[in-house]
């Protein structure tokens, strides 16, 4: 984590970061701290997961909603940022966020030792000399947040999730993040988001004022990147795991927990935290899943890169879900949002996904129309006037989930050339997500007159590694560049088109 | 569909020069409450055809005294803003259609979508 004194050093347990201590603990580099305020409550750290490539996305979220500067760390796709117990539940409102977990401790430096049975020992004697007290005031108040808005049962989400991937899609589980090779102990080897939503349903009734009155149970889950540790993450997890049941008197139980410690390792860097979401809220919007769904906190990192202003008119010429319009429509709801798709099945999943979303907000009493609409249009000859869109936002065809490779060679180039054409000369701009890079590459290439590269996030998609590209349309009006005469000349006549794309390149 | 997504809809039949804009004919309109954001409205107008949206809101029963020009100083007439604001974006179209100008080819709305895809012939 990048050290920045006034932020996060916090610690409760002196100001001395001994790293050289061969005898006793180390202390931590920070920590949740013991100051308390009586109106504004405890400071403490959250630490948040967000989808990798969109950190600094999230960091300005975190300072314009709440106030204060987030800190990136250094193992991707993690956010951590300092707030007082009063914000909670502002936190929970973020959007770029998947995950939420406070800090209990963190260690910049950790000095592991050489032999495995030496760490894992150290590791059993650090959870009793952690500052547990703010995090678990913090968990505590958790629940009662959640008990209040009366928690709602989303029992598709993850479940759908992992039916729809398609078979092909590689093993790593979506919420990972981390691009080192690393284990995650969960039982299941699945990653947080994979747990069932049942559990919700299954939550044991705790008295919050006496936590030691009934028996709480708790799981340790460890996430650990790097290639220097002697030992495995269940290791960890298992000898942590024992010396906090040691210390709490909880009951271990990996699958109805109440408590999940978390022990986050990369490198040198060790966090320690209690988690404050049970399931990823990535899929907030979306009760009607599609194959291809992409997790809203994606979404709406996309759409923060664009900038919508107000009364834009923002495309998805190929809107699957609807994922992105629709978390458009409820977060920056000052432009107006056109969901489009050659698809039957899709143009009507998005349909009830924005019905679904206007009859949650019928029901709270507020205004329920959004500023959306679906139309069933063919990609390469949109039905839409003319220079008349400012900004075209949508994830593109990957060739592994939905299309294929070979499609997408001819598809791409044709989508870049309409995209530009209903595309605000000068003014316009695109947001791509795709994970077919090399394609993307030679489409954008030839389109140079009409479309400009401004900004790439790589992200990570269902465990593939895709890139959001940040277009920029040019000034020049559209049919009088080389690129589209040319194509334009070429469409319906194959031979023609190769001798073009020969004289071209 | 709403009356802001119709102004920007157009006929792109092969061969069609004036596929814009669509007549609609609508079996089942619905009107939906939307938040109302006067400067969403201010800065819209001039993105429209403002014509083509008077004519629409006509051809659903809803002109409600929206003047076929735009009068000067607009911005600051709020209960003129909230008017356009209605017509842009609270009335729906759920069931019907939309008619090509030039080629009197249909477009069917069911369930508030407009399907705007051509046959193999007509692309």
């Amino acid at each position: 984590m990048s050290s920045d004194p006034s932020l996060l050093r916090m610690s409760s347990q002196g100001d001395d970061v001994a790293e050289q201590s061969s005898n006793t603990v180390e202390a931590p580099t920070s920590s949740s701290s013991t100051e308390t305020d009586p109106t504004s409550g405890t400071t403490v750290t959250i630490g948040a997961t967000v989808p990798t490539g969109f950190e600094h996305t999230a960091a300005e979220e975190v300072k314009e909603k709440i106030g204060v500067d987030a800190q990136i760390s250094k193992d991707r796709g993690r956010i951590y940022f300092p707030i007082t117990t009063d914000k909670l539940s502002q936190v929970h409102l973020l959007r770029s966020v998947d995950n939420l977990f406070v800090v209990v401790a963190e260690y910049d430096h950790y000095q592991f030792k050489e032999s495995k049975e030496e760490t894992l020992s150290e590791l059993q004697e650090l959870a009793s000399k952690l500052p547990w007290t703010n995090a678990l005031e913090v968990w505590r108040l958790n629940r009662t947040l959640k008990k209040k808005k009366g928690h709602r049962k989303v029992g598709n989400t993850t479940k759908a999730k992992s039916n729809a991937e398609a078979s092909d899609v590689a093993a790593a589980p979506e919420a990972v993040q981390h691009e080192l090779p690393e284990e995650t102990s969960a039982a299941d080897g699945d990653a947080k988001a994979e747990r069932t939503p049942d559990l919700e349903t299954c939550q044991q009734d705790l008295d919050e004022n006496a936590p030691g009155a009934k028996l709480i149970k708790f799981r340790v889950t460890c996430n650990r990147a790097g290639d220097k540790h002697s030992f495995s993450s269940n290791e960890a997890a298992r000898d942590f795991g024992g010396a906090v049941q040691e210390l709490f008197q909880w009951k271990a139980d990996m699958t109805k927990f109440d408590i999940e410690v978390l022990l986050n390792i990369h490198n040198k860097e060790v966090v320690i935290g209690i988690a404050l979401t049970e399931e990823s809220l990535h899929r907030r919007n979306i009760s009607h899943f599609g194959p291809t769904t992409l997790r809203s906190t994606l979404c709406y990192g996309m759409l923060r890169l664009c900038k919508p202003q107000a009364s834009d008119i923002i495309l998805d010429p190929m809107c699957g879900t609807g994922a992105i319009p629709l978390e458009g429509a409820i977060e920056f709801s000052e432009s107006f949002y056109i969901a489009g798709d050659n698809n039957d099945m899709a143009v009507n999943r998005t349909v009830n996904n924005i019905c679904h979303i206007q009859k949650r907000r019928a029901d709270r009493g507020s205004p329920s129309g959004l500023p959306i609409d679906t139309v069933q249009w063919d990609l390469s000859n949109l039905p839409i006037r003319t220079s008349s869109v400012d900004i075209i936002i949508t994830d593109m065809p990957f060739g592994k989930r939905m299309g294929s490779r070979k499609k997408n060679w001819d598809l791409y180039p044709s989508c870049l050339r309409e995209m530009a054409r209903v595309c605000r000369p000068d003014s316009g701009k695109a947001v791509l997500l795709t994970q077919d890079k090399k394609c993307f590459a030679k489409a954008i290439s030839r389109m140079g007159g009409l479309w400009r590269k401004l900004h790439t996030v790589w992200v990570n998609v269902g465990g593939l590694h895709a890139g959001v590209y940040l277009l920029k349309r040019t000034t020049a009006v559209f049919g009088q560049t080389p690129e589209d005469v040319h194509e334009s000349r070429g469409r319906g006549d194959s031979q023609m088109k190769e001798k073009d794309d020969k004289e071209v390149s | 569909m709403k009356l802001l997504t119709h102004n920007m809809l157009t006929s792109h039949v092969k061969g069609v020069t004036k596929g814009y804009p669509l007549l609609i004919k609508a079996t089942e309109v619905k009107v939906n409450e939307v938040e109302f954001n006067p400067k969403f409205v201010c800065r819209m107008i001039p993105k429209l055809e403002w014509s083509t949206l008077v004519q629409a809101a006509d051809q659903l029963g809803h002109r409600e005294e929206l003047p076929g020009e735009l009068v000067p100083d607009y911005e600051k007439n709020g209960d003129f803003l909230k008017k356009v604001h209605r017509v842009l974006l609270e009335v729906e179209v759920i069931e019907g259609c939309l008619q090509c100008p030039e080629s009197g080819r249909e477009f069917p709305i069911s369930k508030g979508i407009p399907n705007m895809l051509l046959n193999e012939d007509e692309a």
